[in-house]
């Protein structure tokens, strides 16, 4: 799991069908005081985060295939979380 | 899943028949500056890699492509594939506070 902030999201018509309806947000790694870390990625969103709101990103593959409905989905990232604070 | 844009095709003539149905693709990872301009000038997110793709990406698209064993999992039969395009990306909405 890895701490990350919303920056955008992505629309794609055609895809693997296990993404259709998904909403996919980019989100931006950040380290333990809150910095960027690295380049965006991609990540499932069920629960609507927000621009900008820090999230909790997983990258359990299994997880990610149930959420979906799909056991061949090719997906790996999704938001478990939207955080509150860290300290 | 990350992000890339199709820089080539690869072209084989003998291969695993599991892979039949869909193309390889040589795809480079873009940057966070090319999140928000594909066409940006700069470094790359990473080194470029081959990537299985069955929605008929070509040069120039860019996609959404995830890598590991999550790749293989669109194949009924064991496969060795480890980066599966996902999703051809249609529009980016990219806005990194300031």
């Amino acid at each position: 799991m890895i701490l990350a902030r919303v920056d955008g999201m992505v629309v794609a018509t055609v895809s693997h069908p296990s993404l259709q309806g998904c909403r996919t947000v980019i989100c931006q790694p950040l380290d333990e005081a809150g910095r960027v870390e690295g380049a965006p990625i991609l990540a499932v969103d069920p629960h609507g985060a927000g621009q900008h709101q820090r999230v909790l990103v997983s990258s359990d593959g299994a997880a990610t295939r149930r959420l979906v409905g799909d056991p061949h989905s090719p997906l790996r990232n999704s938001v478990i979380a939207i955080l509150d604070a860290t300290s | 899943m990350r992000l890339g844009q199709v820089i080539g095709k690869v072209t084989l003539s003998r291969q695993d028949p599991s892979y039949r149905g869909g193309s390889l693709l040589v795809v480079q990872p873009l940057s966070a500056a090319q999140f928000a301009d594909p066409a940006a000038r700069g470094p790359a997110g990473g080194a470029s890699l081959v990537v299985y793709d069955r929605l008929g990406a070509g040069p120039g698209h860019i996609l959404g492509f995830t890598e590991g064993s999550e790749a293989a999992m669109p194949f009924s039969e064991p496969t060795p594939v480890d980066a599966y395009s996902a999703a051809l990306i249609d529009e980016i909405f990219y806005r990194p506070p300031r």
